[in-house]
């Protein structure tokens, strides 16, 4: 994805489109993955929850 | 011009990688504290008086773990929950603290001032109730 695509998505992300909050949890999956990780067991609660912080809070990001 | 350009819009990425950081962190923290306060607290009238007065569980191990002065005293203290009889043996017999209590009774350091607190009282008004003066 090139900077100019990334921006445009993430305009839209940030506007409320739930295409792009998509599309950007899927582009930071590893880094959401990551961090769902409890005692070393990957944790599908925490995961779920995660998910739902970003898509409540992406559009508080100033672009 | 284009190097410009370029570095712009890579820096709004960059700048949004550490916003998700932030966020997806916060979001860790926020799931793990409401994980540790989902810890199973059963109101104490819900709990069958045999499910806490089992012989396994550290209860008041000698009937004399208190060596009353009066017997008044001993006798408003038996009338007094287990739970609670439980937990002011372990704060004034054993010593613990509030926040160990907790730890071994798998409740809320909160929990146990709550009924230390109503443990007293009742104690008091049993105490008055038979003439003493507390």
């Amino acid at each position: 994805m090139t900077p100019g695509e990334f921006r445009e998505l993430l305009i839209r992300a940030v506007s409320g489109d739930h295409a792009a909050v998509e599309e950007i949890l899927l582009l930071y999956l590893p880094l959401i993955n990551r961090y769902s990780v409890i005692d070393g067991r990957p944790d599908e609660d925490c995961r779920q929850y995660i998910l739902i912080h970003i898509a409540l809070n992406i559009g508080k990001f100033i672009i | 011009m284009d190097h410009k350009v370029k570095y712009e819009k890579d820096e709004l990425r960059g700048r949004f990688t550490r916003f998700m950081e932030v966020v997806v962190r916060n979001a860790r923290n926020n799931y793990l504290k409401k994980l540790s306060r989902q810890l199973p607290i059963v109101p104490l009238e819900d709990v069958p008086e045999e499910e806490y007065a089992r012989e396994d569980m550290p209860l008041i191990e000698k009937p004399d773990a208190f060596t009353f002065e009066e017997e008044r005293l001993a006798k408003a203290f038996s009338q007094l929950p287990l739970m609670r009889q439980r937990i002011l043996t372990l704060l004034f017999v054993n010593e613990l603290t509030p926040a160990e209590i907790a730890k071994q009774m798998n409740c809320s350091v909160q929990h146990v001032y709550n009924q230390r607190s109503l443990a007293l009282k009742r104690l008091r008004q049993l105490l008055r109730e038979e003439g003493a003066d507390v």
